[in-house]
Order: C-alpha cells, then structure tokens, then sequence
C-alpha cells in the first residue's frame, strides 16, 4: 500500500511520540516514589504542617537531612491516598497516624516497619507514662486481630507500629468565656449538675446562639466524647465496662444503662440548632464563629479553633464532669496518644527516617512542635520545656490523671472487637439531639446491637 | 476518482469486489502476484488493528479488568491493604441481604429511603418541567433568556450548589428567614431543613428535582418543537382549549419523551450519591442513607475495616437493580411505540 508522505511523516512522528508519553506516564505514576533527594512525610493535619517544618529545618541544620511535610485532608482523603500508595509502591518515607489506629492497620498489612527493635528503653522514658506502651501490639489487640474481619488482622504481639507525636483525649468541652460571665458562670462546672445549669443559664441568656454543639454528622462523637466519660465517672469503671459486656443484663437496657442514657438526656434542649448536621468541623466552625457557647472535642480541637478566628484567651475548658453522686467525683481524664509517626517500609531512607522520628521525641524539641501546632506533645515535660508549650496548653497538662479512676477514652479492649462506634453513636443520636427515640428504645437498641457484635466474636 | 482506484488496483491494494474474484477463481491463492497482494493486505489489517489497539487495551483495563476485579472482590474480605483476599463466598450477599444484624438493616434502610427518591424524583420532574416547557414554548418574548435562567441549574458545578444549598437550609437559612418574613414562621425548621429527620430525605429530593428539571424541561422543549403543528391547529379548530390540547394531544404525544426523562432520573436516583455525601453524609441518624452511599461509605468510609468486598457486593445489587429498570422501561417503550 502507497501511502502520502504527509502519513508517513505522521506515522514517524506518531511511533517516536509513542515511548516519550510513556516514560511521561510512568513518571507521572511515581511523583512521591521515585528519585527522592529528601526525606518525605504525610500528616493529616494542617494545623501540624508549620510546626513540622519548623523542626525540619532545625532537623537539617542539625544533620544535614532535608524534610518535605505534605498534608492531605481531610482523614478520608489521606486514608484514601495511603491506600492507594500502597497499590503503586508509592509510599513516602514517614508518615502520621492515628495511634492504636490506623498504625495498627497498616502495620498488620505489612506497610510499616516494626519498630520495636530500635525504639528502646531510653527513647520511651521521655514519655508521659501512660502512653509509652501506644504505638505496640498488646496481647489484647493480638487477641482481637485474630477475629474475621478485624481491622488489625496481621499484627503480632509486641510488635511497635509508630511512636507518639501529640497526645491528649476526647471529653474536653470548650466554652466562650465571656459569655458564661454574662450568664453569672465564672468557674468552670465540676460535676454534671453544674454543667446542666451552665448550659440551662446561657442558653436563657441567648436561645439562638448560647446552645452547645458537637459533630453529630459523625455519630460516634456524641457517644465517645460526651456521654462515655460522664457515664464512666457515674458508675466507676467496672460497671461502666459492663454496659459493653456479653451479658445484656448489665448493659444499656440495664438499670444502669438507663439511669446514663436518662442523664445524659439533660442535654437535649440546648443543642445549638442544627448541631445534628453538623461535622466535625462544621461544629468547631460554628464555636469558632460564635453560633455556639459550648463545644465538646478534644485537646486537638485548639489547634482548628486558635486557625479559625477563636480568641483562645476568651475560651475555657474543662472535662466533662460526672454527677454530683458519682462512683468517680473527682474524675479525671487519662491522656493516650492521638497520633503518631511511622516509617514505611518500602522507605529507601529508613536510618534518616527513623534519625527524624528520634529528633522529634526529644523533649525542647517537642515542646517547640506543641506550641507551634497548640496540640499536646506526649513528653514528660518539666522546667523551660512544659513553660514553652503556653498557659492553655499547660492547664490541659495538668488535667490529665492517672490510674484506675481516670477514664481513658483509648483504651477499648473492654469492647468486642467488631464493635463499631459509629453505628451504635447512630442510635444514640436518635435519642438525642433527634428525639425520635426514648431512652428505654434506644437501651433496647444498643444493648441488642452489641450483643451481636459479641456473637460474631 | 476512476485514476486513483486503477492505481490502487496497479499497486496492489484489491479494488471493491477484487478478493471475491480472486477467492472465486482461486488465482488469489497460488499466482505469483497474490503474494505482494496478500502481504498488502496483512499490512494493512496490521496497521488497522495497531490503531484499535490502545482503544482495546484501554477497554480491556478500564473494562473488562476492572468489572472482572469488582465481581471477584463482591466473594471477598479486604481492606485495600491486606497482601491478599480473605473468601467469603456468598456471605458478602447474604449479610446484605438479611444475614448480618449489623448490615442488614443499614442496607434496609437505605434501600427504602433509595425507592422513595426513586419514585419522587421522577414524578416530580416530569410534573413541574412539562407545564414549563409547554409554558415556554408558548411565549415569544424573552424565550432566550428564560430558557437559560431555566437551565443555570444544570450548568453549575454539582459540589458548589449542594453547599451554597446547605446554607440556605439552615436554620438561620434564607429559606426559614423568608418563610418568617412571610408570616409562615409555624412551618419553618428550628433545625435547620436538613437537621429534622423527618425534612432531610424531602429537602434532598427537592434539591434533587431542581437541579434535573432543566434537562427534561430541554428535552420536553425539543419534542414540542418537533410537533406537527396541523394537529394542533386541528385541536383548535374543534374548540379545544389550552389545558384540553396538553392533555389529551400533546401529553400522550410525548410519551416516549417522558419515557426517557423518566429512564435517566431513575438511574441518578438509583445510583448517584455525591449530594448525600456532601450535604448530609446520610444524616440525621439514617435518615437519607441511600444505596448508593452506603456503598461508598463501606468502600472508603469504614475506617479500614474490611468492607471493601461489601462495597462490591452490594455494587452488583445495584447493577442488578438497574438492569431490572431498564428492563421495565424497554419493556414500556415498547408498549407504546
């Protein structure tokens, strides 16, 4: 066949085009993966972004390793981009988690080096006590990882996925300070009664704006970060454990299960107005912006507060506080890691890696980092080092206990292990904010839910 | 024309009807000068076939490799990370289907909120665009300029109008505000549209029916303009009215019309889910959980758990599901064709 020179030319051209575009789309495939000259790490926190490149520079200027933060948010979306990274063998050197999380996941998948054979003794001890142990495989986490469909399944005993990088807890609630002294609240409410009638006396004082919120589009924010630690405090550990048990006769249908679902109840007339479609950030936005006097979150709820407008001199925070006849009065919060940081095992740069990981444990550094981003840093800080964290993060420091009688919202090994809060949140969230459900159906509902979950155990 | 195929006959390349020749005859096969005539033709099915070749491959990755993956995945367990599949068999459809206490009632849930969006939207659709395309078509002044205020809805971005819609629905919103400015304050929502349980799942299927008016109001436009007009002009003529002549000529002249309009809201309403993710997430409660939602929440919202062979799962229930539809409206189009 005769064909014009015109098409061969095109031909020619077509032919030599044909392996530059795909060297284009194999380059375009491995943007993180291939050819780095620096050290690479993935947060899903913006609010951690300036903090960590500040301790990256101080990291270079010290040993010469260079450092390239990158955020991805929101969680889903860094989940998202994991998984996929983890299809193309794309993944970055470093990379931030949830603690007792997502490490644990990953790790069990064979996508995180196990660190427990370097991260020693001494590393540890720079640690709060109570979360030295986060970041490893406990029996118990081994135990649930054997069930059928456990999120952990792949992990031994022993074995270390991350260390912590910022620590604190859920059950913190933030209230507009200014507002509450408007109202007649000067000091911040100890027992549940009290934070009832500061709830019932801003709310008088501006119906529309003076309510509370949480991220109930999330439903298990309502149940983990409100209603657990108050009922932890009103019936002590061990009944309190029990409303998760096997045995249904203790659990939310129980006397005890109805006495918190009742108190708990006390809340519902002064959700803020349209708290039940509100995220997580939606309803920090509406703290922030001044649509709400009370908020529930945690101690990393600063941070997206401070880089949203709110004055953090006018906020207060204090637990959520349990019933005046509690099994716990003086109930205080445990601190457990929130987030932590891996090395991933398809890293070429795993002694820089694991170098960065030890720069950021150290205690002056740490305090830096905590500051910078106003989250908690896990260290034992003490003199020079607790002062530079500032006034707002050194109370929340202090509020943190220990021992039995401090409710620690990480540990769920008193759970089954499919159990799944955000189903069981669902529920609850009928009952309130939503009123569609009274709490004797909602103790029916929840109770029935977990009793399956321990029947696929 | 006549110079160009004698020189393609001369050269080689078979003129119309010269292979059945050849092969009737059977010179094709043993004279000598088949052989650069087959060659010819060899090359030049190659080069035909080397221009099919990325179409097909991309067919077959993009196709066939991903359909065949997703219908494995729908037997298995898996999170996305696991080095490989746990089998499941037909569990995954069977604890969709009723066998899991925890499934099960999601998928129930959803299921229902996902036919009353399926029944809602099209009906609504078709009520509200045909009176305006028979409107339109009627006036001649500013016709332009009202077909394109019609049409903005469809032409802005999906993401910006559900959330310029999530502030309009809240409860300080313009839509409360303007009920309250109007004296109807007893019917606005102190939670916000999307906040009350019993107004989310019909605040999103009105959402929804504005934001499909605009094509089916364009497609019902170009059937009424396509119109033999002697037939209306007859309609006239026996003294029918406006409402006479939509009723009883146009309406069932634009059956396969809304036939099709009716065919493409069902299949946005069986499968889509981008407004219920953004302007919900399926909340209050479950209240605007629908199927396909739920799929993408046990695909990529389930916090790693294994769910990914769910998602699959109840994928190919959807797949299902739409091909029972398009069934019914073949079936339909047929009757009145």
């Amino acid at each position: 066949m005769e064909h014009s020179p015109a098409f061969r030319q095109g031909r020619r051209r077509l032919l030599a085009a044909a392996p530059a575009m795909a060297l284009l789309a194999a380059g375009c495939g491995r943007s993180a993966g291939a050819g780095r000259d620096r050290l690479t790490m993935w947060t899903f926190k913006q609010s951690h972004v300036k903090a960590l490149d500040a301790a990256a520079a101080a990291f270079t200027a010290q040993t010469g390793t260079k450092v390239a933060i990158q955020a991805i948010t929101p969680d889903d979306a860094f989940l998202t981009k994991v998984q996929a990274a983890a299809r193309t063998n794309d993944l970055p050197d470093v990379i931030e988690v949830h603690a007792n999380g997502d490490d644990l996941s990953f790790g069990g998948a064979g996508l995180l080096e196990d660190l427990a054979g370097t991260v020693g003794r001494s590393w540890l001890d720079k640690y709060l006590p109570q979360v030295r142990k986060d970041g490893a495989v406990t029996a118990a986490q081994y135990r649930d990882s054997l069930t059928e469909g456990s999120k952990t399944m792949g992990v031994k005993e022993g074995q270390r996925f991350s260390v912590p990088l910022t620590v604190g807890t859920f059950g913190i609630v933030y209230a507009d300070r200014r507002r509450l002294a408007s109202a007649g609240v000067t000091e911040p409410p100890a027992t549940w009664e009290q934070f009832i009638d500061a709830l019932a006396a801003v709310h008088r004082t501006d119906p529309k704006r003076g309510g509370i919120t949480i991220g109930v589009q999330q439903p298990s924010t309502a149940l983990e970060w409100l209603m657990q630690p108050m009922a932890f405090g009103m019936l002590g550990k061990e009944r309190f454990q029990a409303l998760f048990g096997s045995d249904p006769s203790k659990g939310f249908a129980s006397a005890d299960g109805q006495r918190v679902l009742t108190e708990y109840g006390r809340v519902t007339p002064y959700w803020m107005p349209g708290t039940a479609a509100k995220s997580i950030d939606d309803a920090d936005l509406s703290f922030a912006q001044g649509k709400s006097a009370f908020l529930v979150g945690g101690t990393f709820t600063l941070a997206f507060l401070a880089a949203n407008g709110a004055d953090p001199a006018n906020i207060m925070t204090f637990p959520v506080p349990p019933p005046a006849r509690a099994a716990i009065p003086g109930m205080q919060l445990s601190p457990f890691a929130l987030t932590g940081l891996s090395v991933t095992r398809t890293s070429r740069r795993k002694d820089e890696a694991m170098a960065w990981l030890r720069f950021l444990s150290q205690p002056d550094v740490a305090a830096d980092f905590g500051r910078a981003a106003l989250d908690v840093p896990p260290n034992l800080l003490t003199g020079a080092d607790r002062k530079a964290v500032g006034p707002l993060l050194t109370t929340m420091l202090d509020s943190f206990g220990t021992g039995e009688n401090a409710y620690n919202a990480g540990d769920t090994t008193y759970r089954p292990s499919l159990y799944d809060p955000g189903k069981v949140g669902a529920v609850l969230a009928g009952y309130t904010p939503l009123k569609s459900t009274g709490a004797r159906q909602t103790g029916n509902h929840i109770s029935s839910m977990i009793k399956s979950y321990w029947a696929e155990q | 024309m006549a110079a160009n195929l004698t020189a393609g006959t001369d050269a080689g390349t078979p003129g119309p009807g010269s292979a059945g020749t050849a092969r009737a005859t059977g010179k094709g096969r043993t004279s000598p000068a088949g052989r650069p005539r087959r060659t010819a033709r060899l090359r030049e099915a190659l080069w035909g076939y080397t221009f099919m070749a990325p179409a097909l491959a991309l067919f077959a990755v993009m196709g066939v490799y991903t359909i065949v993956y997703g219908f494995s995945l729908s037997f298995a367990q898996w999170n996305g990370f696991w080095p490989q599949w746990h089998w499941r068999g037909l569990r995954n459809y069977t604890d969709l289907l009723g066998g899991s206490p925890t499934y099960a009632p999601i998928v129930r849930t959803a299921a229902l909120n996902t036919l009353y969006v399926m029944i809602a939207v099209p009906v609504l659709t078709v009520l509200i665009s045909f009176p305006l395309a028979l409107v339109l078509n009627s006036i001649r002044r500013f016709q332009g300029v009202l077909r394109s205020v019609y049409f903005l809805p469809y032409v802005t971005t999906g993401i910006a109008v559900y959330f310029a819609w999530q502030y309009i629905l809240e409860p300080e919103g313009a839509i409360n505000l303007l009920l309250q400015s109007v004296g109807l304050g007893s019917l606005s929502q102190p939670q916000g549209w999307l906040g009350n349980p019993d107004t989310a799942l019909p605040t999103l299927i009105m959402v929804m029916v504005w934001s499909a008016v605009p094509v089916s109001m364009l497609l019902y436009l170009t059937g009424l303009q396509s119109l033999d007009g002697s037939l209306l002009e007859a309609a006239q003529l026996d003294g029918a009215g406006r409402v006479r002549t939509a009723l009883h000529i146009i309406w069932p002249l634009m059956r396969p019309m809304t036939l099709v309009i009716t065919l493409l809201n069902l299949r946005d309403a069986l499968q889509g889910f981008q407004m219920f993710l953004i302007m919900t997430n399926g909340g209050p409660g479950d209240s605007t959980s629908v199927l396909g939602l739920e799929t993408y929440r046990l695909a990529f919202l389930s916090e790693l758990s294994p769910t990914l062979g769910l998602a699959s799962a109840l994928g190919w229930l959807l797949f299902v599901a739409a091909l029972v539809v398009a069934f019914l409206n073949q079936r339909a189009t047929r009757r009145t064709q």
